[in-house]
Parts: C-alpha cells; sequence; structure tokens
C-alpha cells in the first residue's frame, strides 16, 4: 500500500512541478500568474455554482476518461478519443434527426445507442489496421481527430446545418427541448445516472472480469500472452471498441445535454483532457472518479476566464499541456547535471 | 607515473565492491592479472563474473575500488577511459546493432582518425585488412544479423580488437558454440596470446578453463575464493569445489553426475533405459515457413514419449526456437503432422494445445514466460484464465490469489506477497513462478527451453529435479539446452539441430565426439 | 503544372524541415511527437519577433532559441524524469499551441493572426513561376542530403544510430545514448525553427493560432512512412503535401461539387494510408508505443 501511496505523492508532485512551469510561462506571457491561478480557482471550486458546474464538465469526461483506461491498460496509445467523441455526438445528432417527432422515450435511448456505436466505429479502424497490419495507432488516431473534427464542419454546414445561424462557427438545428437530458449546466439526474452506470460497468470490466486480468497482462507483456495461447487481436480491438463506445457515449451526453445541438469545433480539448485525466490516475478506474473532478474544474475555469476575469482560455491548455509534459515521469529529478564523477587521482 | 612497461599486471582491481539495490553483486574483490596470459575467470552463475567484467570494461561503477590497468589507476565507471588504456570486453549476448553492416560495426567503436564522411567502398577498405589480419571470413557487407553465431562473435572480437586492446575481456564465449566453434575460438585466442594481448575469459565450464586458460581465477557469491592460481597447479576436483562450496539445501538432490555437470566437468549421462510408452508429443515430417525468429524447419520428425526426457543440443539459431513455436502453435506449419497427447494439432490454436495438456517453458524468462510489471498472481493465473475461455467471465480476484498464493508456496517460490511484481523475484524464484504455473496436474507434455540459463547451483538442481519429477509423473518433457553437460547428465534421448533439421539422434552413453560433429555437421 | 508543383513545395518544406527532425530523433531512440508544438512555437516567435524588431534575423534567431529550449525540455523530461516520450511528446505539443495562443493574445489583445511585413528572402525572377517560394524551398534539398551523409556516411550517424537501436552497444563503446539524444533533440529543434519560420514567413508571412494543423504530426507520420531514413521521410513528406495540392486544386476546378471540408480531410488521409502501408511493407508490428511503466506506480 506504501507503493501505492508513493505513486500519488509523485503525481501530486509533479503536477505541482507543472503548475511552477505554467506560472513561468504566464508571467514570461506578461501575466501575474498569481491572479491567473486565483481566477481560475474561482472559476472552478469557489462558490456552489462553480462546483456544479465543474461537475457538469467532470461528467462527461470520467466517461471518456474511463474507457480511455480500458484501451491504455491493453496496452495501445488510442488517443482518438476526441474524434471519436465528435463523431458520437454526430451520430447521436443524426440519430434525432431521423426519428424527430417519435416519442421521447424512444428517441432518447437511440440517441445514446447510436452516439456510442459512432464511437465504437470510429475506433475499430484504427483498432482494425494496428492489429491486422501494425498501422501505428498514435498516428491514425491523431488522423482520426483531425478528420472527425472536419466531419463536424462538413455535418454541421451541410446536412444538419441550421439556416438560421449566422457568424463564423456553424451549428446544427438545436435539438427539441423534449429530447433533452439537462439544461446547458449538464447535472441532470439522467446524466449521473448514465455517468454511474458507465463507471460501474467498466470499473467491472476492469478489476473483476478475465478480459481485465488478460488485458492488462497483454498491455504489459503481448509475448508472453501470446505464448500462453491468448488472442492478442481479440483483447487489443475490444480495447479500442470499448473506449470509442465509450468516448461516444460522452458526445452524446453533452449533445442532448448541455450542447443541445452540434457546433462546429466544440469541446476541443475534451479528448485530450480525458487521456489526461486517465494517465494521472494511473490508468485506474476509481481514481479516474477522483481527478475527473479536478480537470472539469480546470476546464470549467477555461469558460469563466475570459468572460469573468479577461484572462485568455489558453491559460488551461497550457496547464493540462504542462501536466501532460510531466506526469508519466518515473524518477525524481536527482542528478540533473550534478552526477558526482569519481575521477583518478 | 608507473611506465606500462614495467607494471607487473595488466589488470588489477583492489577492494572492489559492487551492489544493485540490496544484492551485493562483488564484495572487496582484489585481484591482479598478469600480462600476455589467458586468464579464466570463474564461478556459477550470480556469482559475479559479468559484473567483474563490466568493472573492468567501465560500464559499472564500482561503489568503492580502485582499478589500475597496465599499472595506472583509471576512473572508474567510465568506457572511455578503460578502452583508452586498452581494455575492450566482448558481451555474453553480443552488443552489436543487428541492421549494422560488418563495416559498419568495425566504424562505430573506432577511435581512430579516418576520412569523415566516408563511402561504402572507402569504409570497407579501412576495415578489410583488420579483418583479415584476424582470419575473420565474415564478408563487410553483410549485416550483423544476417551472420551466424559464430561470425557473429568473430565480429565482436574483431570489433574490440579496433583500438589497440591490450587486455580483451570475453564474457562465457563459449556458451554459444559447438565444440569445434569452441575450438577455433580458443586457437585465436591462443593467436592473440601470442602477440602479446592479455585475454581474460569468463567461464563456467571446468574442462574448459584446463584446456586453454594459463591462470584460474574463482569467485562465489561476490566474493573472491581464488585469485589467478597457475592452472597446472589445480586439479578439477579442487575447482569444482571452490566454485560451488558448500552446496545450498536444493543441492542436496545432486548426484555425482548432476555435481559434475554443474561445473562442466564431466560427461555423466542417464541410464538408458528405453522406453516404449506412447508418444505424448509427436512431429512429423514438419516443415515450416521462415520464422521471423529463426531458421525455418525442415522436414522435422520427433517423438517424445511419456516419461521421457528428449533433450536437444544445437548451436543456438538452429531451429531450436522455431521448433517450440511450432510446437506451441506459433509457427506456421507448411507440411507435416504435429499429434499431442495422440490427437491431431498440426491445425490447432495455441490455446487448444494448452487445453490438450501442452506446457512451455520458454526460452526468454522475462519477456516470454513472465510480465515482469504485473503482479505474481495475474502472472500465475493466465492460463486458468485463458483456458475457461470466456473474457467476460466474472472473476473473484481474491479466490485466484489464494491459489496462486498455495501454488507458489508448494514450489517452494520465496516472496511476501502475491501482489508484489514478477520482477521484484530473482532469476531463480522467477524460473519457479513458471513451473508453478507450468508444470501442474493436468500437464502432459513439458517443453522446456534454456530452463535453467542463468541460474545458480540451487535453482538450477531444483528446475532439474521439476523435470525429473514431471517425468515421473509420466510427462513427456522436451529439453532445448545449449548446455551439453546438462543435456548429457538429464536427457534420456538428446536430438541435434542443425539448420532447421534433425541432424542425429543420440541415446548413452553419449559421446560428445559424436554430438559435437554433428552439431556442425561433419558427421554427416 | 508548374503552379502545381509551387504549391506541392510551398506546403511541402515545412513539413520536410520537421520531418528532418523526427529523422533526428527516431535515429537516436526516441519517437517525437513534440514537433508540431515545436514547429507552431517557431512559427510564432519568427512573425512575432520579425514584425516586432523589424528584423528578420532577430526573429529567426528568437525561432530557433525557442524550439531548442523546447527540445531540451523535452529531453529532460524524457531521460532525466524517465517519462514516456509519446505522452511527453504529446505534452510539449499541447504547451506549443496554448503557448503560442496565448502569446497572440498576451501582445495582440484577442487577435487570433498576426502580420508580418518582412518575409523570408524569396527565389526572385530568375526562378519564374518559383519566384515566390522562399530561399529555405531550395535550401530543403542540400539539408535532406547533409542529413543522410550525417547519418548514413559519418561516425557520428552511425553512433547516434546505435542509441536507438542497441543502446548497450553504444555505451560499451564509450557512446552516451543520453547525451548523443540530447544532440539529436537539439538539432531538431534548429530544424523545427526553420519549419515553423518557412510555414509562417514563407509565402503567408502571417501567423494564426493553430495554423500547423496537424502537419507537425504528418512530419513525424512521414519518418514512419520513410522508415527513418531522411531522403524516405523527406519523400512521404513531399507525397502528403502532393495529396494536400490536389485538394486544394480539386476544389478550384470542381467548386462545391464536393464538399471542401472533406478534401481537406485528405492529407490526414493520406498519412493514414502512408503509415499503414509502410506497416505492411515491413511486416508490421513497430509501435511508438509499448508503455507497461503507465501504470508502475
Amino acid at each position: 500500500m506504501s507503493g501505492s501511496l508513493f505513486a500519488v505523492a509523485r503525481a501530486l508532485a509533479f503536477v505541482l512541478l507543472a503548475l511552477v512551469l505554467c506560472g513561468a510561462i504566464f508571467e514570461l506571457a506578461g501575466y501575474s500568474s498569481l491572479s491567473m491561478f486565483q481566477n481560475i480557482a474561482e472559476g472552478a471550486f469557489a462558490s456552489p455554482e462553480a462546483l456544479l458546474n465543474s461537475l457538469g464538465w467532470a461528467l462527461p469526461l470520467f466517461v471518456i476518461a474511463a474507457g480511455v483506461v480500458v484501451s491504455f491498460r491493453c496496452g495501445y496509445f488510442n488517443v482518438g478519443a476526441q474524434g471519436q467523441f465528435y463523431i458520437g455526438a454526430i451520430g447521436s445528432a443524426f440519430a434525432v434527426e431521423w426519428l424527430n417527432g417519435a416519442p421521447a422515450f424512444i428517441v432518447i435511448p437511440a440517441a445514446i445507442l447510436a452516439g456510442m456505436a459512432a464511437g465504437l466505429l470510429w475506433a475499430a479502424w484504427p483498432g482494425l489496421l494496428r492489429i491486422r497490419s501494425g498501422t501505428d495507432e498514435v498516428i491514425t488516431t491523431l488522423m482520426a481527430n483531425f478528420i472527425a473534427g472536419l466531419v463536424l464542419i462538413y455535418v454541421t454546414s451541410g446536412p444538419l446545418k441550421d439556416p438560421s445561424g449566422t457568424g463564423q462557427v456553424t451549428a446544427s438545428r438545436p435539438i427539441a427541448a423534449l429530447y433533452r437530458i439537462s439544461d446547458s449546466g449538464g447535472v441532470s439526474p439522467a446524466i449521473i445516472g448514465l455517468v454511474v452506470v458507465s463507471g460501474v460497468l467498466i470499473w467491472v470490466l476492469v478489476n473483476r472480469t478475465a478480459f481485465g486480468v488478460l488485458s492488462s497482462l497483454a498491455g504489459r507483456n503481448p509475448v508472453m500472452v501470446g505464448w500462453q495461447g491468448g488472442r492478442l487481436a481479440r483483447l487489443g480491438l475490444a480495447g479500442f471498441l470499448v473506449s470509442g463506445a465509450f468516448a461516444g457515449l460522452a458526445g452524446a451526453i453533452e449533445l442532448l445535454g448541455p450542447q443541445g445541438r452540434l457546433v462546429s469545433g466544440f469541446l476541443p480539448a475534451e479528448g485530450f483532457t480525458a487521456i489526461l485525466i486517465a494517465l494521472v490516475a494511473g490508468l485506474s478506474v476509481t481514481g479516474v472518479a477522483v481527478v475527473s473532478l479536478f480537470f472539469g474544474g480546470l476546464a470549467a475555469a477555461s469558460l469563466y476566464l475570459p468572460v469573468i476575469a479577461g484572462l485568455p482560455a489558453a491559460a488551461i491548455d497550457i496547464i493540462n499541456a504542462a501536466i501532460a509534459l510531466f506526469i508519466t515521469a518515473r524518477a525524481w529529478p536527482r542528478g540533473l547535471g550534478l552526477r558526482r564523477v569519481r575521477r583518478a587521482p | 607515473m608507473q611506465r606500462a612497461e614495467a607494471a607487473e599486471y595488466a589488470l588489477e582491481c583492489q577492494g572492489v565492491t559492487v551492489s544493485f539495490g540490496a544484492v551485493m553483486a562483488l564484495r572487496e574483490v582484489s585481484v591482479g592479472f598478469p600480462p600476455g596470459r589467458i586468464h579464466a575467470v570463474v564461478g556459477q552463475n550470480g556469482a559475479g563474473k559479468t559484473t567483474f567484467a563490466r568493472v573492468a570494461a567501465g560500464l559499472v561503477r564500482p561503489a568503492a575500488g580502485t582499478l589500475r590497468i597496465a599499472g595506472r589507476e583509471v576512473t572508474t565507471g567510465a568506457v572511455n577511459a578503460a578502452r583508452g588504456a586498452g581494455v575492450e570486453l566482448v558481451h555474453q549476448s553480443f552488443a552489436l546493432p543487428p541492421s549494422f553492416t560488418v563495416a559498419e560495426a568495425m566504424e562505430f567503436g573506432s577511435t581512430r582518425h579516418g576520412r569523415a564522411p566516408f563511402t561504402r567502398a572507402g569504409l570497407e577498405a579501412r576495415w578489410r585488412g583488420h579483418l583479415d589480419s584476424l582470419g575473420v571470413t565474415a564478408r563487410l557487407r553483410e549485416r550483423v544479423r544476417d551472420l551466424p553465431v559464430e561470425s557473429q562473435q568473430a565480429v565482436e572480437i574483431a570489433r574490440a580488437l579496433v583500438t589497440d586492446a591490450r587486455v580483451l575481456i570475453l564474457d562465457e564465449p563459449t556458451a554459444v558454440l559447438a565444440p569445434a566453434g569452441i575450438a577455433t575460438l580458443f586457437r585465436r585466442l591462443a593467436g592473440l596470446r601470442a602477440s602479446g594481448v592479455t585475454v581474460i575469459l569468463i567461464l563456467h565450464k571446468i574442462r574448459e578453463v584446463l584446456e586453454i586458460a594459463d591462470t584460474v581465477t574463482v569467485l562465489r557469491g561476490g566474493r573472491l575464493i581464488e585469485g589467478t592460481v597457475a592452472a597446472r597447479d589445480i586439479d578439477a576436483q579442487h575447482l569444482a569445489a571452490a566454485i560451488i562450496g558448500s552446496a545450498p539445501p536444493e543441492a542436496a538432490t545432486l548426484s555425482e553426475d548432476d555435481r559434475a555437470a554443474l561445473v562442466g566437468a564431466g560427461a555423466g549421462h542417464a541410464a538408458g533405459a528405453t522406453i516404449a510408452a506412447p508418444a505424448v508429443l509427436a512431429l512429423a515430417d514438419v516443415s515450416t515457413r521462415p520464422d521471423p525468429e529463426g531458421p525455418a524447419l525442415d522436414n522435422v520428425s520427433l517423438a517424445v514419449r511419456a516419461g521421457e526426457i528428449v533433450g536437444v543440443a544445437g548451436v543456438e539459431g538452429n531451429g531450436q526456437r522455431t521448433l517450440v513455436r511450432a510446437c506451441a502453435g506459433l509457427a506456421d506449419v507448411q507440411q507435416g503432422t504435429i499429434t499431442l497427447a495422440g490427437r491431431a494439432a498440426t491445425q490447432a490454436a495455441p490455446l487448444a494445445r494448452r487445453a490438450a495438456g501442452l506446457r512451455i517453458i520458454p526460452f526468454e524468462r522475462n519477456s516470454e514466460g513472465l510480465s515482469l510489471s504485473s503482479t505474481l498472481w495475474e502472472n500465475w493465473a493466465v492460463r486458468p484464465l485463458l483456458l475457461a475461455g470466456r473474457l467476460l467471465a466474472l472473476i473473484d480476484p481474491a479466490r485466484l490469489r489464494a491459489q496462486c498464493d498455495a501454488s507458489l508456496r508448494h514450489w517452494d517460490v520465496r516472496f511476501t506477497t502475491t501482489e508484489q511484481t514478477a520482477g521484484s523475484l530473482s532469476g531463480g524464484n522467477a524460473q519457479k513462478v513458471i513451473l508453478a504455473r507450468e508444470i501442474d496436474a493436468s500437464a502432459k507434455v513439458v517443453i522446456a527451453a534454456q530452463p535453467t540459463r542463468g541460474l545458480d547451483v540451487g535453482a538450477t538442481a531444483f528446475v532439474w529435479r521439476a523435470l525429473r519429477e514431471a517425468r515421473g509423473r509420466g510427462c513427456g518433457v522436451l529439453l532445448i539446452s545449449s548446455d551439453l553437460d546438462e543435456l548429457f547428465d538429464i536427457s534420456d534421448r538428446i536430438v541435434v539441430m542443425l539448420s532447421g533439421r534433425i541432424a542425429g539422434e543420440f541415446a548413452p552413453p553419449y559421446s560428445l565426439d559424436a554430438i559435437g560433429r554433428a552439431m556442425t555437421g561433419v558427421a554427416r | 503544372m508548374n503552379d502545381l508543383i509551387a504549391l506541392i513545395l510551398g506546403s511541402g518544406t515545412p513539413l520536410v524541415y520537421a520531418a528532418m527532425a523526427g529523422v533526428l530523433a527516431q535515429r537516436a531512440g526516441i519517437w517525437h511527437l513534440g514537433l508540431e508544438g515545436l514547429m507552431i512555437a517557431g512559427a510564432c516567435a519568427a512573425v512575432l519577433v520579425t514584425s516586432a524588431a523589424g528584423s528578420l534575423l532577430a526573429g529567426l534567431g528568437v525561432a530557433i532559441a525557442v524550439c531548442v529550449l523546447g527540445s531540451a525540455l523535452l529531453w529532460v523530461v524524457i531521460e532525466k524524469l524517465k517519462a514516456n516520450p509519446i505522452i511527453a511528446g504529446l505534452g510539449l505539443t499541447g504547451l506549443g499551441l496554448g503557448g503560442t495562443d496565448l502569446a497572440v493574445q498576451a501582445v495582440f489583445d484577442s487577435e487570433a493572426t498576426v502580420r508580418s511585413e518582412i518575409g523570408l528572402p524569396r527565389l526572385g525572377a530568375a526562378f519564374g513561376p518559383y519566384a515566390h517560394l522562399s530561399v529555405l524551398v531550395l535550401a530543403m534539398p542540400v539539408v535532406v542530403f547533409a542529413l543522410w551523409v550525417l547519418l548514413r556516411r559519418t561516425r557520428f550517424g552511425l553512433q547516434l544510430a546505435a542509441c536507438g537501436e542497441h543502446p548497450f552497444a553504444a555505451r560499451s563503446v564509450g557512446v552516451s545514448p543520453p547525451r548523443m539524444r540530447l544532440v539529436a533533440l537539439l538539432l531538431g529543434g534548429v530544424l523545427c525553427a526553420l519549419a515553423g519560420a518557412e510555414l509562417a514567413l514563407g509565402s503567408l508571412q502571417l501567423f494564426s493560432v493553430g495554423m500547423t494543423a496537424g502537419r507537425g504530426f504528418m512530419a513525424f507520420a512521414a519518418v514512419i512512412f520513410g522508415a527513418g531514413h531522411p531522403v524516405g521521410a523527406a519523400f512521404a513528406a513531399l507525397f502528403f503535401s502532393v495529396v494536400e495540392a490536389l485538394g486544394i486544386k480539386a476544389q478550384l476546378l470542381l467548386g462545391n461539387a464536393l464538399p471542401p471540408d472533406l478534401l481537406l480531410a485528405l492529407p490526414y488521409a493520406a498519412t493514414v494510408a502512408g503509415v499503414w502501408l509502410s506497416g505492411r511493407l515491413r511486416g508490421g508490428g513497430q509501435s511508438s508505443g509499448a508503455f507497461a511503466e503507465l501504470r508502475d506506480y
């Protein structure tokens, strides 16, 4: 147990180190880092409303991150959560469009399933390329993110375009209030229910099934599992599909919940943040639940900063990036240029 | 400053102590090697021989102690200092980038001034003379990974001599060679000695020590037991005692033959009982496609009967890996049939073969056998979980951990909790975890590939006993080893592999000469 | 035809420079996913400083300094703190994208685009239809060739390759893999700065937030496609920009018959196809990420 305590301490220490680096960058850019952090904290956690808002951001992040945990535990760098999230939202939007007029108890489940299926399919092709041809999944999933972003622009400016929309950012027609599962705050019993069920499912999958043990072994040492006769392709593809489906689910939740419509380029950092959450949590599902709240707060602050405090929202991206830079570090920064060299007399 | 010519020792260390974490690899070792001779450093696995070689070559920085080369103290833990003073090391598992050509392999470690940038032809011209002078026949354009193991070693030695090395250390150079290759190597080393090079050979076979070395140094448990004793003043029995010391409890079951085999001092052999039991593993005319990990099998026929141990001898890289992979279902069998426990298994999936009772102790303990960063219970549970077949089946980790705990205790694994990682175990204990997983009640065929490599005497004895017990329970055992003493000691039959074929089959009493010739293809 | 080639060279040159940085890192044993971040940092620094100081040299100097510093940071994180190179590289990319966004907002309040009066020197009228291309386009083949010589025809190149392929072999001849990786990353930083400068000051003379749009990742893909060989990677990078140019051409020719946003996705799809093809050709299996250690808390 002291091992995991040490791990938590190390993760916290590196997050702190990342914040120090961010502070230096803020100061260099001419902002007061103190007021920056203060405003971020205010935007994220300082009031009950802020906390509720942060929770609203944390819920979909948790769903994506929990899915990412499955894929990463299988040993695959599926960094395509952003694209799977977008495609999930798009799939969900099409389902709502086609079923428009049907009762909500049909449309909402259908839209959620459509979102999951779409996200799953968008994860399936990099997964298949990886296990069939050994195509590097980091590149394919990154490219899939860019392509999904363009598909989103295409859909919002073409098939699902809101004709009344003006301005640079294209968007789809708003979803009827009947089919929404939350207001723009993003916290409602329906969403919380969905998130809790997803969390429990993934926790069981990871910690209480043969798949959980075998995929983790295969992720750490595929060679050994291959010698034991395990079907690595099946394990790995399953990891891709599960993470894609849950990213798609988060897309559906965003669409039917807080967003209420497709907007081109919405939440551009969602996937990357979710990957960070998974890493900071050490690929543990319970850890993800806690860490999501922190990053949900940061995400909430990214809206608060420019509107209330007049500070650039990019500050949040920088904080996330700096944490990503350090979070996988496995050594203390000892011996940095201080290595003793024993010389002959 | 002393002058090099006046130095009493070519290489000398004083009070060298090295620890890796809690393990003391060397304790206050002080020894000096006189110049112009061939010195043997012997000891069991884990005695600190390789660490010693690496300290001398500057790859490992000792916690304490000094190193003198030709009488001058050099900075420890600095390869360039050691190389600058003329010490070069040839590693046991060779250390040349596999994609390099022979010429590139010479160039990358050279400190000689040369024209940069070079052309391919220029590079080859630069090194042709060097290779010729050493009698190395490998072509300069050939890639290191394509070379047979003997040439690879010759190229390694040539690489080590690109600087004007005065002290050449070779770490277990004979482990990968056939008897004929060993003879060639020893001739080459004698030639170097004649030209004034000091050769330090890390060995663990007494027979070879007595054949080539001028002096013998014995390490045991990181301590110096004997320092540069003249080889003619020491006999095999005395040397064996020095190497093994007071035997660990696991070794108590060892017979005289076993003891001799452990130190490479005898040609002990099992009593050759003819076994008429049915074959549990049979390969008939099996040929494979070239496997990414080794040469293809070419018409291999082989049967392992219940209750016998069949040894597979051969220079590494002659298809032993492909043989095991073909049995495991990991290689692409083009023709022929594989029968497992009486049923056709040629096309069976790897997992189906496991279900039929096939168990494998793979070549590489740390990559193929265990997932070092996973917990012990996960490593142990992998086959039961795979055989259960349903990925989404719910499991009870607490029960698995308890079962694992009982099994590991039964196999005498020294561990604290099943939650610790496999990487935290010593080599011998890690191998016992694999034994605990593989040799279970439903095992019918056990393939053991290099099961004792890198293990100390106690762990080796344990593995031998486990294999003999498996045989006693009616398992068929296929033992692949590059240690002929081991094969001679515990095999009921020996087959020799050469270039993916079976080059001969031998029954006890084994003849080192005949098997050695089969390994190099002279017998055919 | 000439204008198509000019288009390809113009958009391909930054990609090639970044790919060369990727090749250096790759041969030293680091999968460099920070190219995107370094490239945009270089572009931003080049434009901001050039327009503020009125000196191209100052702009280039600062761009190089910034990218070299960023590379050094990546090296410290990977080699000294033993972080996972893939995630750390992505972090550096995020830092570059966010940092340039912040810098533009800090200097120009809320503008997302900064123009520069001064650009890189042009080839000039003597080059006919290629007159508007920058001198860095002309220098590109020279740089690729020089890198090929350095990597394949010098002892340094062999030692660097040994660090990537068999670090222990490098150590046993007294070559320190971490130190060689530092050299490779720093050199790569310079190349990334040039890539960014060419992107922003080449033909456009402007910097806009997020303008790299995944080009750094494409450069990384070109390294894989080109099997870590400088010439191969350069051709792979040019191939991606051929596809991009064809997409732009198609858009001009067909008008809105095809959705323009989907044509924009062509280079990304080509990148996937290229990496897939290289996996097929070489029997696959090679991946940038084996990361058991991620969970080893």
